[in-house]
């Protein structure tokens, strides 16, 4: 059974050859080039619409992210101003305090300076008053020095004048 | 689209129409006449040729069947005639009994239907392709989808093996060797009455013996897994050379070790030799396996045919498309396969 009974035959081959080159070329040319791009721009233009979307989503988080510093940097900011305010108003509130307490205590002590002024100069009148007194008294004796009972009527009068005056 | 209950009588009716042809088939088959005594089987049996057999020019088929100029009709018609002619068809008879079948020359040309067939599913691939990929459009339509999954599929096959890069510059050859696999061995199947039915025969013309068919599936000639297998083992060879350079048949040619005299070189040699003949083989290899295939499934099919004609051949069908695809891929996968080995040989 020699080769060609199983059918070999050099043209036959040949042609096999040719046929299968010339399929390729055709489907190079018209199908597995134009196709293949068309797949594979598919493939960019899904990749990027992907990655396009993560990135709107990257950032919307981070202006999320943002946003929510940015809130929580005003309420700080807010919290801050509120302290400082309670804390101004407070000092102004213990300095007004003070200054009332120590107005008062320096209207006191003026007042209490005053009153002890007055009796000084008072208790100086009295004294002047007594000698004036004293003097008067002595002339009185010195004019009734007969009459022991004068004298005793003399003296109360004196002391009941002083007393009044004193009072007075 | 028929509703539920008239679907389902449908389909019952269909099932009792094949089993009716099943028992039909099997009573007036080959097995069936034999055990029942008597009458001819339907169909009568059929001859078998491995050699490819020349269909255009018709004095080439003519003389591979040895008919004189005058009888040379492709028509059921002159079979007819010939059957009616007494003396002829008994000629025709005895020359069967002879298969008198003169293969080709091994440097004879004609175009056998074998090379008929490789065109037509030539065509049929580049209709397949060329209308998938007309519009390239970004969002494919149903036909570019199938086209551009069928693609993908085998790319991502290629890259299985090769890696993205290294697929990507074989896929070209690789797929197309596994269409023209795959497109001549399914042709037949889809195309049954043109493959089966028509050719140049004698007989009466209800049941001509067709001695030649007009078309019959190119794996079944020996030439055509022979080209594929060539194809295959240049490619191999050409990306191991173009990757690797000279230092490529260092695999073949591992004589460095026994120029240096030592003894472990002898080894070495003879595994490059063994290498050789194993990459020289595979063209072989590649050649027999699938034109056995496909011969082994046309025989099948004609077989079936003859022993129960009718509707077991469903079954056979069925297996022949899988059979069909299995080839398909082993031929691309074996050289994806090869070629990795090709390129990246340093390793191991």
């Amino acid at each position: 059974m020699g080769l060609t009974e199983l059918g070999i035959n050099l043209p036959l081959l040949i042609a096999y050859l040719v046929t299968f080159v010339i399929l390729l070329a055709i489907l190079y040319q018209f199908a597995f080039k134009p196709l293949l791009a068309a797949m594979d721009q598919r493939t960019a233009r899904i990749q990027e619409g992907l990655s396009a979307a993560d990135r709107a989503r990257d950032e919307a988080a981070s202006s999320q992210a943002a946003i929510e510093e940015q809130l929580n940097e005003a309420r700080r900011e807010g919290q801050r101003l509120m302290d400082q305010a309670r804390e101004a108003s407070q000092r102004y509130r213990e300095g007004e305090m003070e200054r009332a307490r120590q107005e008062a205590e320096a209207f006191a002590e003026r007042a209490r300076a005053d009153i002890q002024r007055e009796r000084d100069a008072a208790l100086e009148q009295l004294r002047a008053s007594f000698g004036d007194l004293a003097i008067t008294a002595a002339e009185r004796v010195i004019e009734r020095s007969l009459d022991r009972q004068a004298h005793e009527e003399l003296i109360a009068q004196v002391l009941a004048e002083g007393e009044t005056w004193r009072r007075g | 689209m028929p509703s539920g209950a008239v679907a389902k009588r449908l389909l019952l009716l269909a099932a009792v129409v094949m089993a009716a042809l099943l028992i039909a088939g099997f009573v007036v088959g080959a097995i069936g006449s034999k055990m029942f005594g008597g009458a001819d089987p339907f169909l009568a049996q059929p001859e078998i040729h491995l050699p490819p057999q020349p269909v255009f020019p018709f004095s080439a088929a003519a003389k591979s069947l040895g008919i004189k100029p005058e009888t040379e009709h492709p028509s059921p018609a002159a079979a007819e005639a010939e059957a009616d002619h007494p003396p002829a068809g008994e000629a025709a008879e005895h020359a069967e009994d002879e298969h008198h079948f003169t293969p080709l020359g091994a440097t004879e040309f004609a175009v056998t239907n074998t090379l008929l067939s490789a065109w037509l599913a030539s065509i049929a691939i580049i209709l397949f392709f060329v209308l998938g990929a007309r519009k390239r459009a970004m969002v494919p339509g149903r036909f570019q989808g199938v086209v551009e999954s069928v693609m993908e599929a085998v790319m991502n096959f290629a890259t299985g093996v090769l890696g993205a890069e290294m697929a990507r510059k074989v896929f070209p050859v690789v797929a197309t060797i596994f269409f023209f696999v795959l497109f001549n061995a399914w042709i037949a199947l889809f195309l049954v009455p043109l493959y089966q039915a028509v050719g140049l025969g004698s007989g009466a013309w209800w049941n001509t013996q067709i001695q030649i068919h007009l078309v019959r599936p190119a794996g079944t000639d020996l030439n055509m897994p022979l080209a594929l297998a060539l194809i295959s083992f240049v490619f191999v060879e050409y990306w191991g050379i173009r990757t690797l350079g000279l230092g490529y048949f260092k695999k073949f040619f591992a004589f460095g070790k026994l120029f240096r005299l030592k003894p472990s070189g002898l080894i070495d040699a003879f595994v490059g030799i063994l290498e050789l003949i194993s990459e020289l083989v595979r063209v072989v290899s590649f050649t027999f396996r699938l034109f056995g295939n496909m011969t082994a499934g046309e025989i099948l099919v004609v077989m079936i045919t003859f022993l129960v004609p009718f509707v077991a051949n469903v079954f056979v069908f069925g297996l022949e498309l899988l059979v069909g695809l299995i080839q398909a891929v082993i031929f691309a996968g074996l050289t994806l396969v090869f070629l990795s080995l090709a390129v990246h040989h340093e390793e191991h």
